[in-house]
């Protein structure tokens, strides 16, 4: 088949990795060199692994976890790490959104499924009996394994269809390829909509069995029974079926979760309602299904990052109980962080990137005042964040009538981030190039964006970061809507606390892009009068909160040019190793010292 | 009137200067002016001392012409011949900006390099008192291959020779201040040193020009299209096709374009492979991006994302035009670095740049234990090269390894069966002649004196024999460049510089020659020099004969 497979087959299994630090490029490396598979090699190698280090989704994501993750031992210690926004990813790894397109593709699929099992009924219909013995057998073997606790639980595998045997309904192929037809014709009706439709499971349940009389039960098989008859037909190329697979998997979620989802059909884009362009969101409300696996298997699991405020919240959302909460501020040789917070510009105009002033030609002129003397002032690289990019184009636009770009390019060069990740990726580079030979450089950008998600300004390539407005998420969206609604009712969590931390931990993400190690230096701007109020700035992480002064709560633009210069002028000044150790900076002895963990144990502060 | 005997470039009769008529010569060295019916100058500005010029606008009564020098002073000429005024002045102008930047860089920077070079170098300076001074070679000559030299030679060393070139602001578009002209009309200022940014970072407006200029369009009518041009303008979109900068406009977007497919070398930066795609298409909460195609935005979104496009395109051509120059290089270096390693499938293995950025990413310096010495890799291409090290090349018999080991094997078998036989050996007197001859100074060590000639020669004779070499070697360098002769400036050179040769063999070192024999008869000093100037002649020889042939 594969030479390589075949190759990792025979041998790989017997002969371990020599030991070492691989990453993807090493394996394939190595992979190459024996003529092994690498893909099958790394999963391989993931069970024996002392650490592993991968994407939450190997772990969150079910259609992954139940490939990659599901055989790791129960005594494994798991650490999110970064995890800020894990409640995001586990709710993307459980919704679903199903258009007019996937639809299609799930009609050619289901096509070639059907001819594929006439052929085979024609050759091989042993084949398709055994299938169906297997079937009325139950799930038996998963059952066990899950209760005497093998793998990993799969959420889109519901404890309750391993107890029982595949419905008759949908045992057969035949029967289960005309199940799938009579479901997606339902689905296609439904898309056929006028108007938006909210609902919940129980009531699309109840609504499909009025018009198309499919029952909960066979619904809920529906994934099992589609990857059962995949294997059976042996069809190797899986991705081909996408589609179906996905249509099969909401069946199941939408039977299974009776809470948490919410189901909305949208006729239209919002943007362009003269458009038609249906799709059906089955959307995940609640992460604590996704990660619930996760707490259940693992002796251990840590969640942690430098912008995990406030901590209280976490719990709630992911619904578990925290063994141990502690929140950590940063022992610094120099206070090599200067957060600022701007809340008028020199001509005593509020600064603030809210609905109402946003548009306002005061407001957008102090902001380009402020980046333009920030310019004037701070060394090398200089990034911008804006809360979304449909304002960062205004406001570009309207610099740029006004003349403020211009003045600005005299003193450094201009990039901005553009909705391209190649464009962006080539902005970037000439932005650290820029950095790199003295010219500096000023990057645009947004926040919730790719760069404030995945790039470091180490060093030059950051020492200020400035973040214009608050970055509060889009609020109009109908999931959004249904989420808040959902965390009020199920979590006691108000909607302005949800939107207000969801904000802040998106701008604490953005001006900790500066800051990357204790020998780094940089100014973190916020520009906006709003963040001045306790319960913004309450939700910082506690290391940029402690080193927000009274006095630096509501600065004029000329106030904080003087501040920055100061600050600027300090850090500027060499830093020596020796000026951290004892400090910031631990020699072995030091750390071991009852003394230090002391010390250690006093920071922690146990909340 | 020494002055008479200069080339004069162009002469415009009533100009007046002061409110005197007279006559305007643009000479190639200067800009003179004499009043009417006087013989003499009395204003005199050579090109070099002239700053900048300036001139009256159009349509004003008086058509003027402005000269600032560098002190700061200034003299207006004013044109005053009615019909062809304007004529007169724009050729004037346009002469004297060909002129005037050649002279602004030339003059004065490359005498001051010279003297400096000369100064800074005392060898330098030596040669050229040898070989200029005395007439040998002329100092072009000398100069010419010397400059020439050392900027290919070694930038790093010569830097301050090598001037850095200067960048192109970032704001130079913006510094061309649009002014009112009071009737709705906008004036724009150009400078020589703008339109110089402009061709640099935008190649495709200089191709433009230089198809358009002159014989499509006056210089001024190109600029006055470029400025109502949309590209200028960079929120407006391209509609008409009319205008010949959208031609320009198409061009850039393809090099913006081809710079993004480029992609980028940093793996840190490449958004593109930072993006996990764990999700399927169909999970997840957000749904595909909404469609970027411009149908269904607004006029004013896309102006808006042309801007974007622009001034990220505008910083990344800055950027390029300031470090054209150095980048050719490094470029080759990162370029053969990771052509030496892995040169044909980079997919399968890491590319080096990758694996450095990983590995600096990762490390911190504070937590380094302390700071090692930095050792520079030896980077060998060849190690057998290195571990057997320069063999000299003599026209001498090499032994093979097995005739070594065959010789070795044989002395073995000797020794092993050396009896001494002590009837048959030297004579006493033949012994001690063998050892004084083997001993230092003896006949067979002649070349264990040679480390004496230091202390047997007086410095004074030494020191004129390091100038002896030092110009020979600089007169057979200018020689030997001149090979392989194939232009006949080159063929001219060789000759000169062989009669060159020959002078300096006669002036110089003859009378040297000549000078030691007199004080110490033994040694040969110049025996080596002169070895040099046969081969060369030889060379020379040769080379004519080849010649001879080929002509007849």
């Amino acid at each position: 088949m594969c030479r390589f497979y075949e190759e990792f087959d025979a041998v790989g299994r017997q002969v371990p990795l020599p030991a070492g630090i691989y990453n993807l490029d090493d394996l394939k490396d190595f992979g190459r060199r024996k003529g092994w598979c690498p893909y099958y090699l790394a999963r391989y190698s993931i069970l024996h692994a002392n650490i592993v280090v991968y994407s939450y989704h190997y772990l969150l994501d079910p259609k992954i976890a139940d490939l990659v993750s599901k055989e790791l031992a129960k005594k494994s210690v798991v650490v999110f790490d970064e995890a800020h926004n894990i409640d995001n990813v586990c709710i993307d790894s459980m919704s679903v959104n199903i258009t007019r397109r996937t639809l299609d593709r799930c009609q050619n699929n289901v096509d070639t499924l059907q001819n594929t099992i006439h052929k085979i009924k024609d050759t091989d219909a042993a084949k398709l009996k055994e299938e169906y013995r297997r079937l009325v057998e139950g799930l038996k073997e998963a059952n066990v394994a899950r209760e005497t606790d093998v793998y990993l639980a799969n959420p889109v595998l519901p404890d309750e269809i391993l107890q029982e045997a595949v419905p008759g309904t949908i045992r057969t192929a035949e029967h289960f390829v005309g199940f799938l037809r009579r479901f997606m014709e339902y689905l296609k009706s439904r898309l056929r909509v006028q108007h938006v439709v909210q609902e919940s499971a129980p009531q699309f349940l109840k609504d499909i069995f009025d018009k198309v009389c499919i029952d909960r039960k066979p619904l809920r098989f529906c994934a099992e029974r589609l990857q059962s008859l995949l294997r059976t037909l042996e069809i190797a190329d899986i991705a081909d079926f996408s589609a179906v697979t996905l249509i099969s998997n909401f069946a199941t979620l939408v039977s299974t979760y009776s809470q948490g989802f919410t189901i909305i059909i949208e006729p239209f884009e919002d943007r362009t309602p003269t458009i038609a362009n249906p799709v059906l969101h089955f959307s995940c409300m609640d992460p604590s299904i996704a990660i619930k696996p996760v707490f259940q298997r693992f002796q251990s699991v840590i969640i942690t990052s430098g912008t995990l405020s406030p901590l209280d919240i976490y719990p709630k959302i992911l619904d578990f109980r925290p063994v141990t909460m502690a929140s950590f501020t940063m022992t610094l040789a120099r206070t090599c962080l200067c957060p600022l917070i701007v809340g008028r510009g020199n001509d005593q105009v509020a600064l603030s990137s809210k609905f109402e002033t946003r548009e306002d030609f005061a407001v957008i002129r102090n902001y380009g005042n402020l980046l333009l003397e920030m310019s004037a002032i701070v060394p090398d690289g200089i990034v911008a964040f804006f809360t979304s990019y449909v304002y960062m184009e205004n406001i570009v636009a309207s610099w740029y009538e006004q003349g403020i770009l211009e003045n600005i390019q005299r003193n450094k060069l201009i990039f901005i981030e553009t909705p391209d990740a190649a464009e962006t990726s080539m902005a970037l580079e000439k932005y650290q190039e820029a950095c790199e030979n003295g010219r500096g450089a000023i990057l645009l950008s947004v926040a919730r964006g790719k760069v404030s998600e995945g790039i470091d300004f180490v060093h030059h390539f950051g020492r200020a970061v400035i973040m214009f407005g608050v970055p509060y998420v889009y609020t109009q969206s109908r999931i959004l809507k249904a989420r808040l609604e959902y965390l009020r009712d199920q979590f006691q969590i108000r909607e302005n606390d949800f939107l207000t931390f969801d904000a802040m931990r998106h701008a604490a993400q953005c001006v900790g892009r500066a800051i990357r190690g204790k020998t780094d230096y940089g100014l973190m701007i916020f520009a906006d009068k709003r963040y001045a109020r306790a319960d913004k700035r309450g939700k910082l992480p506690r290391w940029i909160q402690e080193h927000i002064s009274d006095g630096s709560l509501n600065l004029t633009v000329d106030e904080t040019i003087q501040l920055s210069k100061h600050f600027l002028r300090q850090m500027a000044q060499p830093f020596r190793q020796e000026d951290q150790l004892g400090l910031s900076l631990l020699t072995l002895e030091q750390l071991e010292s009852e003394e230090m963990l002391q010390k250690i144990a006093q920071i922690a502060h146990q909340t | 009137m020494a002055a008479l005997s200069e080339e004069v470039l162009l002469v415009l009769k009533k100009v007046r200067q002061r409110k005197q008529d007279g006559t305007l010569y643009l000479m190639a060295e200067r800009i003179a002016w004499s009043p009417e019916g006087k013989d003499r100058f009395t204003v005199s500005h050579l090109y070099a001392d002239i700053r900048c010029q300036k001139i009256s606008p159009d349509g004003k009564a008086k058509i003027q012409l402005q000269l600032v020098l560098h002190t700061g002073e200034s003299t207006t000429f004013h044109f005053s011949n009615e019909s062809t005024a304007l004529k007169d002045r724009d050729a004037a102008k346009e002469l004297l900006q060909q002129l005037l930047p050649k002279f602004k860089k030339k003059a004065n920077k490359e005498l001051e390099e010279k003297n400096r070079m000369l100064q800074e170098d005392p060898v330098l300076f030596q040669l050229y008192k040898d070989l200029v001074v005395s007439q040998v070679i002329s100092a072009d000559e000398f100069w010419a291959n010397r400059l020439g030299d050392i900027s290919n030679a070694d930038p790093a060393l010569y830097n301050n020779n090598n001037k850095q070139e200067v960048g192109i602001s970032g704001a130079f578009l913006a510094d061309i201040r649009p002014q009112t002209d009071g009737c709705n009309g906008l004036r724009y200022n150009l400078t020589a040193d703008i339109i110089e940014s402009i061709f640099r970072t935008y190649p495709a407006v200089k191709q433009k020009y230089s198809e358009n200029v002159p014989h499509n369009l006056t210089e001024k009518e190109f600029w006055t299209h470029f400025f109502q041009s949309h590209y200028f303008h960079r929120d407006r979109i391209n509609t008409g096709t009319q205008d010949i900068f959208s031609e320009c406009a198409k061009q850039d977007e393809k090099g913006l374009k081809s710079m993004v497919v480029q992609g980028v070398k940093n793996p840190l930066v490449d958004l593109l492979s930072l993006e996990d795609k764990t999700l399927d298409e169909g999970y997840g909460v957000r749904t595909a991006p909404p469609s970027t195609s411009n149908a269904n935005r607004t006029v004013k979104e896309s102006s808006n994302a042309a801007i974007i496009k622009r001034f990220n395109h505008h910083s990344a051509m800055v950027l390029a035009a300031g470090s054209r120059k150095g980048e050719t290089p490094t470029d080759q270096a990162s370029e053969t670095s990771s052509t030496d390693g892995n040169s044909k499938d980079s997919d399968f293995f890491q590319p080096p740049v990758k694996k450095v950025k990983l590995q600096e990413a990762i490390e911190y310096e504070d937590l380094q234990r302390e700071n090692r010495i930095k050792t520079v890799a030896l980077n060998l291409k060849k190690s057998d090269r290195y571990a057997h090290g320069p063999v000299p090349l003599q026209s001498q018999h090499y032994t093979t390894s097995q005739d070594i080991i065959n010789s070795v094997n044989y002395i073995q078998h000797e020794m092993v069966n050396y009896k001494p036989n002590l009837t048959q050996v030297l004579s006493s007197t033949a012994a001690s002649s063998a050892i004084a001859a083997l001993s230092p100074g003896g006949i067979l060590m002649q070349t264990g004196a040679q480390q004496a000639i230091n202390q047997m020669i007086p410095t004074e004779v030494q020191g004129e024999l390091k100038h002896l070499y030092a110009a020979a070697g600089e007169l057979l360098r200018h020689f030997w460049s001149c090979f392989p002769v194939n232009t006949p400036f080159l063929e001219e050179k060789v000759i000169k510089m062989k009669s060159n040769l020959e002078r300096f063999q006669m002036t110089k070192l003859c009378p040297f020659k000549e000078k030691i024999q007199r004080q110490y008869l033994s040694t040969n000093l110049t025996g080596h020099l002169e070895e040099m100037f046969q081969t060369a002649y030889s060379k020379f020889h040769i080379w004519q004969t080849r010649r001879m042939m080929r002509k007849t």
